[in-house]
């Protein structure tokens, strides 16, 4: 571990999902309470700060409407009022420590009957935290601080909440971004069925996504997955997924296609060819849809069906392509007429 | 040869690698005439362009040092400088159309490169061809980047024909392989703009009408040898719907000027190598549909339609190995077109057997800040009216500074002297920092999460 690596981590602090993680049922045969996260939370961030000298920290919470940041190593308050002195910890643990615990105190307290209902701002954390790595690393860019420059910056996720379908594009953009800025981000899902969205954004920067089965050895699996940085992790072999799931939803009946029909102006996607399109109010010209309702047939096979079916269902519609003529296909071709 | 118009207004002395991060957005908004870094190495440019000594030239008109526009403040510092460019970065995204607008998402391009002998000249370093080389490389990863839907082609001219580079595809690997090679494409003889384009244009016949065809020609010579009537071929291209852009390397050329105006493509002179790179760049954002602009833009009245596309099922690297069929390699990872089951390596692309187009969803996801882009933030200039101010930037967290600062000269509007910036959804406040990162790279407002 030569470089300093900065980490960011986003805590999801959704009250309605951690009671449920706290609470023991059939499912849920091994509840992890907030306290106890919190607790191995704080000595794994405490771990990351003693790992190296000039390794950074921030960490962000999204709560129910908002999203704030709850500690960040480099905006140190001068007269900090968590600085009590005490023999017997290490300064920098005991203010990570404390503003963590009293930010996080601080916001749940002001949070209304209102708010609670609301769904968590993820993706506002997550695009705060590359706001706060962009800040970072153009810092240290311009100062041409040999120590600051070798960043190698990451984001943890820590999440219980399910996915919002509402937040998809955005939560997207935050994951191009994140791989334009080169940061990895892993996902620790602590709690609940595993998100999609989150899948994606773990396989896209190359991160890892780890599902807990065992939610109260959670110290465990954060030390041995998430503290070593991204460059030894490839020696590690830290789990990696294999299954992510790239298909898409339609916008009509929120069902998985396999093949969808696409607005070409807006990319809505739709199971079926629609004359207009719900989302840009485009028309579509009847020609088009008389030749995909002709191609129809194929679509309404289920997934499943196996290929040699599928294959000789073919349309013989103009969808067929003449120009990359080969062997294999001038037999489909046949095949389908 | 006529010299080219200057903007009368343009304010002078940006340094080129500086600008390149504000080039990303609303670039084409703007006009073909845009120079920038317009203060150039006087003698270098008249060294190479030995040929064509009598013409006035263009940059004598506004010749400003850029040196001495850079202004220091009492410290020393270049902070004044540099807040200068963020501002003008900032102006130049007010310009752009907040509102969502119609881009052509599914684009196929054709880039043409000179490769005649007029591209070893050395007026820019090390050779123009060198230099062509290395930012259509560039190019081609930036723009596979922001349109990732798109496809592109390569043809080369030289020795008088068009030749054929790389085939239409949608994968940048292929693209970048067949503009790799610097000993297969030695520049040689006499360009042929007319027979190039004839064979671009070929190859983008049987695209659908949805997709917009643009050609982008790197043009380094001062002359084209063509076999027939050029105009000819100029009045097909209008007629396909092709977009011509050109980038010129040496001088323009009324006929170079009138294959973009006639097809609403954008033509520029590349003054230095930071410029040449602008030009290129300013070409990567997908262009708007203008619907009012009869027979300007090339895809302005391509009409909207329904596209069908695959999903394809991922195979993870553990799967056994299979054939694939765009190479006959056998490998384990890959993707299965849902229709035919057929396994190809990478997408998108078009199913080799089927000619299903198969996309995944990500890619499809990658188009949308274009269509949702961020509203634009709007400069704070007092804190009179806000009850309760934010000590800090909403994004970043970065502490703002409490006294105005003064702005220098002219650069002022558009910037906040208290250098924040207000969302006018969430109203929260933002440094310009992230102001800028939120439009250009985020696309997604950390304050309201749209």
């Amino acid at each position: 571990m030569d470089r300093a690596s900065h980490l960011s981590v986003v805590v999801d602090l959704s009250p309605n999902h951690w009671y449920l993680s706290s609470t023991r049922t059939q499912q849920n045969a091994r509840p992890l309470s907030l306290k106890s996260f919190l607790s191995q939370l704080l000595v794994f961030l405490n771990s990351h700060i003693a790992c190296k000298d000039e390794n950074t920290l921030a960490v962000f919470g999204a709560l129910p409407g908002r999203s704030v940041m709850l500690h960040s190593s480099t905006n140190e308050s001068s007269g900090n009022p968590f600085e009590m002195a005490d023999a017997d910890t290490y300064r920098p643990f005991k203010i990570l420590d404390a503003e963590v615990m009293q930010t996080i105190a601080r916001h749940v307290e002001t949070l209304g009957p209102s708010d609670i209902k609301k769904p968590v701002e993820l993706v506002g954390a997550l695009s705060k935290s590359l706001c706060y790595i962009n800040r970072i690393t153009t810092a240290s860019s311009t100062q041409s601080n040999e120590q600051t420059a070798a960043l190698d910056p990451r984001i943890l996720i820590l999440s219980v909440s399910p996915d919002q379908s509402s937040s998809y594009i955005p939560i997207m953009n935050s994951i191009f971004a994140a791989q334009k800025l080169k940061v990895t981000i892993d996902i620790c899902k602590v709690y609940g069925s595993e998100s999609v969205f989150l899948q994606q954004a773990a396989h896209l920067t190359g991160g890892s996504y780890l599902h807990l089965e065992r939610a109260d050895a959670l110290l465990q699996y954060l030390t041995m997955s998430f503290l070593p940085p991204p460059s030894i992790r490839q020696l590690l072999s830290v789990p990696t997924q294999d299954k992510i799931d790239f298909r898409a939803a339609c916008f009509c009946h929120k069902r998985i296609v396999d093949i969808g029909f696409v607005c070409s102006v807006c990319l809505s996607i739709f199971c079926q060819p629609v004359p207009v399109c719900s989302t840009c109010r485009t028309k579509f010209p009847i020609k088009t849809l008389q030749r995909l309702n002709a191609a129809r047939p194929t679509v309404a096979t289920p997934a499943t069906t196996p290929t040699v079916q599928t294959a000789l269902s073919l349309p013989s519609s103009n969808s067929i392509k003449g120009t990359n003529v080969n062997g294999s296909q001038s037999t489909v071709q046949n095949g389908s007429r | 040869m006529p010299p080219r118009r200057l903007e009368p207004g343009y304010h002078d002395g940006e340094s080129d690698s500086d600008v390149d991060i504000f080039d990303d957005f609303g670039a084409s908004a703007k006009s073909k005439g845009k120079g920038k870094g317009k203060a150039i190495d006087r003698g270098k440019k008249e060294k190479g362009k030995g040929t064509s000594k009598e013409q006035p030239y263009a940059w004598e008109a506004s010749y400003t040092r850029s040196w001495d526009t850079v202004q220091e403040d009492e410290a020393g510092s270049l902070q004044g400088a540099v807040e200068d460019l963020i501002a003008r970065g900032r102006r130049r995204r007010l310009l752009a159309p907040a509102a969502a607008i119609r881009r052509t998402i599914i684009r196929h391009l054709i880039l043409l490169l000179d490769l005649s002998s007029a591209m070893m000249d050395r007026d820019m370093r090390p050779t123009r061809f060198d230099l062509m080389l290395q930012y259509a490389r560039e190019f081609v990863t930036e723009w596979f980047d922001q349109n990732p839907l798109g496809q592109i082609g390569v043809v080369g001219m030289r020795a008088g024909i068009g030749e054929r580079l790389g085939e239409m595809t949608g994968n940048p690997q292929e693209v970048l392989k067949a503009i790799s090679e610097r000993h297969k494409l030695e520049p040689t003889g006499e360009p042929s703009l007319q027979n190039a384009i004839d064979m671009a244009r070929s190859s983008t016949s049987h695209l659908p009408t949805h997709s917009s065809r643009e050609i982008l020609i790197i043009f380094g010579s001062l002359t084209t040898c063509d076999p027939g009537n050029i105009h000819e071929t100029l009045a097909e291209c209008v007629k396909d719907r092709i977009r011509i852009s050109v980038v010129a390397l040496a001088a323009e050329m009324k006929i170079c000027r009138e294959l973009c105006d006639k097809t609403g493509g954008q033509f520029g002179v590349a003054l230095n190598e930071g410029h040449f790179k602008d030009l290129l760049f300013e070409l990567i954002p997908p262009p708007a549909q203008r619907a009012t602009a009869p027979n300007a833009r090339g895809g302005a009245t391509a009409p909207a339609d329904l596209m069908m596309m695959g999903f394809p099922t991922r195979l993870p690297d553990t799967s056994p190995p299979s054939l694939c069929v765009c190479h006959s390699k056998l490998k384990s990872e890959g993707f299965l077109c849902p229709r035919c089951g057929a396994k190809v390596c990478d997408v998108p692309t078009d199913c080799d057997i089927c000619g299903l187009m198969i996309v995944s969803s990500p890619h499809l996801a990658r188009s949308y800040h274009h269509l949702f882009p961020v509203k634009t933030y709007q400069a704070v200039t007092d804190l009179d009216d806000t009850p309760n101010p934010s000590s800090s930037c909403h994004g970043c967290a970065r502490p703002f500074k409490n006294a105005p600062q003064q702005m220098a000269g002219s650069s002022g509007e558009g910037m906040s002297p208290l250098g924040r910036y207000r969302c006018p959804d969430c109203h929260n406040d933002f440094c310009p920092e992230c102001d800028v990162f939120v439009h250009d790279v985020v696309h997604c407002c950390p304050g309201c999460g749209k």
